[in-house]
């Protein structure tokens, strides 16, 4: 007990003592933060900024946030858990108008608290040509995130300065209203002019530099244009409010177009970049094109990822074919693409890209007629868009060294029925014959974790060992802007400008890329352009953001379980069991409907532009809401 | 010793739960609100899970509206606490013209409210039957709002009672412009699916140009056998 007492004591005079050195104690600089002053006088603490900042940049779909976004509309589905909450993306009755919405105004201002620190700095390290290139840097994020909100939400406020308030009572001066949606554009072009000139970073993917300000300029000005000019199509629902908060006078097509049209000119005569064609075999190409990092000549800008530095995704994890996967078991095989997306694939020759000789699958005599009977399962895909290997895993090919085993089941012939039985068993399972009943790879009607449409996803998928476990996850990058999209672009503004043969010339060399012959298409029309768009760009992230531009997303995805575009196809192969028979061991193909997608795309007009949110409203009632909600 | 170490905190816990049941929980709300959306005293039938409204109540410091779901047949019902609300027909939610006006709604314990809503078109007196192989509808469209076009007609089989645009079998559509003056008839082929049922339901919509829902008729029920 005596000894309680004294430890208390020591304690208690300890603490004491402690204690005279109070003065000190609070005037010690803290340790584990950084001042606003200490940040801006120092170039290596703002590029910490700016590197916080690129990784905030919003993304709707893409390798790490929005991975679920790709299996939501027409480009693929959800094969995974089918637990209801990730389920209902098979079966949404509609898109909810909040489901893309971005009200990104934290980021704004950081952009410009960072902006007014720059400017006030006086540090002799922040020299001034350091000065300007870094407010150049931020006015270029700035303008990304404008531009991602425009997209979704129409015209927000244009906020350039830090909004403090003064406390007197009324905030009324910090609410700004909305600006129109071509004023946005317009500040996003103007914006983009004028910091071009002092980006450095020139040859950098990861950082903005001239071309890349092109590039968003390319992209955000032909949005722009096809709003001005398809909002206003007769007969179709437009969406506009008297203000001009949405909905952009007809009359500004052309500027927009032409803007663009420079714009996409300028990166592609820079001759900063070219077509990625380093692999001969074509397909490969495609795939390499977005995933190659060293020396790719094509990547205008990309979100990096290094594992080394423990910065990566899950992408290919959710997303490898289910044999392919490293995790053991099952777990993969997330986003199935589906046969919509493959058919959108032409043939070489130029004809539609639909497939030849397959059945409907309703295990009828009548639904076997139009067999074609294929020796391998690859044939039904021959003379196809090579973008179509580097984009999607079919059955028969292979990916890192290793063919997928994509089989739904046997066809047994039945003498006495005159037509083939449908069997179809558990994953990897053999039929009687020995042979593979069902391959590892599925399609699977019921089963999770295996695809549901006949196909996997190959583009941005890792080749590298480990990159499909959880652990060591996938480094690959995303790809923001390459000059792929940036000479589509150039095609389509030429286009609608009515320079038919500049479009030509730049959508040919796109296809000339995937295999097609030079010049294969002599004419153009916006259908083409679309299809090609579609294909070149799949799985990017554009596929929304172009239906809703073109104003036609409300037709596409009408809700309708008669529309073939608003359902996912499946594509099942079978193999032929009918021994002694020259058709027997080959394989057919069936097309339904994938078994687990319940609901057809259904997007309304109200979706065109997001919902906002009624916090933001209550907080700024000069807030004007978008039509339809 | 040893029988005070298990009985404190076993005293302890049953404090808590009991304690627990007084704080955390307050009376559910209570009184209901129903109706329809109705046109010169016909409801509407809309799209199941697509059209809703938007309850407010101002004096709390979060304002946020509660929606209110309107039933494919035009119906609804909310359960909410006595009070004043308002009622909100939100801007492009049906196939009706926007009215900016809100509705008062005093609730003590319960209340019927028909909201009046002034659509661009109706369909009346919709019949449907078999006829063969196919469903035959037949009724009127007539126009009510002259301020915009009509886009299409559009008929609807399926095996259960909420049909529309997301939940069919099968649809046939008639797209604008034909006479509206007579009775529109529209024949639909019965798919195989539900060629085995004993009975199946029909019904039909008009979608008028720029307005995201269609209005329909009733859901009625077609014996097949």
């Amino acid at each position: 007990m005596k000894s309680v007492i004294s430890l208390f004591v020591c304690t208690f005079l300890a603490a004491c003592f402690l204690s005279c050195k109070k003065d000190e104690l609070l005037d010690t600089s803290p340790q584990t933060i950084f001042t606003d002053e200490q940040i801006y006088k120092d170039p290596k603490l703002i590029i910490g900024i700016l590197a916080n900042l690129y990784d905030r940049l919003p993304r709707y779909a893409s390798l790490a946030t929005g991975n679920e976004n790709f299996s939501i509309f027409d480009e693929g589905m959800w094969s995974g858990l089918s637990n209801n909450d990730v389920e209902v993306r098979n079966n949404l009755i509609n898109y909810n108008f909040d489901r893309w919405r971005l009200w990104d105004y934290a980021f704004v201002r950081d952009v410009n608290v960072a902006i007014d620190n720059i400017n006030e700095s006086n540090s002799v390290e922040l020299t001034p040509i350091l000065k300007k290139q870094f407010i150049a840097e931020l006015r270029f994020l700035r303008a990304m995130d404008y531009f991602d909100m425009v997209k979704r939400m129409g015209g927000v406020p244009i906020i350039t300065k830090q909004l403090i308030y003064d406390f007197a009572g009324d905030p009324a001066y910090l609410q700004q209203p909305r600006n129109k949606e071509e004023e946005v554009y317009d500040f996003i072009a103007a914006e983009l002019d004028a910091i071009k000139n002092d980006l450095g970073n020139t040859g950098s993917r990861r950082q903005a530099n001239k071309n890349t300000a092109l590039a968003l300029k390319s992209r955000a000005m032909l949005y722009a244009g096809s709003l001005a000019r398809y909002n206003n199509t007769p007969g179709l629902t437009m969406s506009s409010t008297p203000g001009g908060e949405v909905g952009i006078p007809q009359s500004k097509a052309s500027g927009y177009y032409q803007k663009s049209l420079d714009a996409s000119k300028e990166i592609i005569n820079s001759g900063a970049y070219t077509l990625y064609r380093t692999n001969p075999v074509l397909g490969e190409n495609f795939y390499d094109a977005l995933v190659n990092k060293g020396g790719n000549t094509e990547v205008i800008f990309a979100v990096d990822y290094l594992k080394s530095q423990g910065k990566r995704h899950l992408n290919t994890f959710n997303n490898i074919a289910r044999s392919l996967f490293e995790d053991g078991g099952q777990g993969s095989s997330f986003t199935s693409p589906s046969l919509n997306l493959v058919e959108s694939f032409e043939y070489l020759d130029g004809s539609p890209g639909t497939l030849k000789g397959v059945g409907t699958g309703s295990n009828t005599a009548a639904g076997q007629a139009s067999w074609i009977f294929y020796d391998n399962p690859q044939d039904i895909f021959a003379n196809k868009d090579a973008r179509l290997y580097g984009t999607i895993m079919y059955p028969g090919v292979s990916f890192a060294g290793k063919t997928l085993k994509i089989q739904a089941g046997v066809y047994v012939w039945n003498a006495s029925a005159n037509k083939y039985d449908r069997t179809e068993g558990a994953l990897n399972s053999s039929y009687t014959d020995g042979k593979t009943l069902t391959g590892l790879d599925g399609p699977s009607r019921t089963t999770t974790f295996v695809s549901n449409t006949g196909f996997y996803l190959r583009k941005y998928i890792d080749a590298t060992a480990g990159a499909s476990t959880s652990a060591l996850q996938s480094d690959t990058w995303w790809v923001v802007f390459r000059l792929g999209e940036v000479y589509l672009n150039a095609g389509e503004a030429a286009f609608e400008l009515g320079l038919t043969n500049d479009a030509l010339t730049f959508t040919n060399a796109v296809r000339q890329r995937a295999g097609f012959p030079a010049n294969s298409l002599t004419t153009l029309t916006l259908q083409r352009i679309q299809n090609e768009r579609k294909v070149e760009l799949a799985f990017e992230d554009h596929r929304l953001w172009d239906l809703i531009r073109w104003r036609i997303a409300d037709k596409v995805w009408d809700g309708t379980t008669t529309n073939p575009d608003a359902n996912i196809y499946a594509l099942y192969p079978y193999r032929i069991v009918r021994p002694g028979h020259p058709d027997d061991g080959k394989y057919v193909f069936d097309k339904f409907i994938a078994p687990r997608f319940k609901a057809p795309r259904f997007f309304r007009p109200g979706n065109y532009y997001s919902s906002i949110a009624q916090s933001v409203i209550d907080n700024n009632p000069k807030i004007v809401r978008n039509p339809f909600h | 010793m040893k029988g005070i170490t298990y009985t404190l905190p076993l005293i302890a816990l049953s404090v808590f739960l009991f304690a627990g049941c007084e704080k955390d929980n307050r009376t559910p709300p209570g009184s209901t609100l129903t109706g329809r959306v109705v046109y010169n005293k016909e409801p509407i039938g809309v799209r199941s899970g697509g059209v809703s409204f938007e309850i407010w109540q101002r004096g709390f410091q979060l304002f946020s509206s509660l929606p209110l779901n309107i039933a494919q047949d035009g119906s609804f019902s909310a359960v909410l606490y006595n009070g004043d609300y308002k009622l909100v027909r939100a801007r492009g939610a049906g196939p009706w013209a926007d009215a900016s006006d809100s509705i008062d709604v005093h609730l003590s314990g319960s209340a019927t409210i028909d909201i009046p809503v002034n659509p661009y078109f109706i369909i009346t007196n919709a019949g449907f039957q078999k006829n063969g192989s196919n469903i035959t509808g037949t009724f009127t469209v007539q126009m009510v709002n002259t301020t915009r076009e009509m886009e299409l007609v559009r008929i609807y089989i399926g095996p259960n009672y909420v049909l529309d645009q997301n939940n069919n079998s099968a649809n046939v559509t008639r797209t604008a412009p034909f006479n509206i003056t007579t009775p529109v008839t529209l024949n639909v082929a019965i798919p195989a699916s539900l060629a085995a049922e004993n009975f199946i339901y029909a019904r039909v919509g008009v979608k008028t140009r720029g307005i995201n829902e269609l209005m329909y008729s009733t859901s009625q029920k077609v014996q097949l056998k």
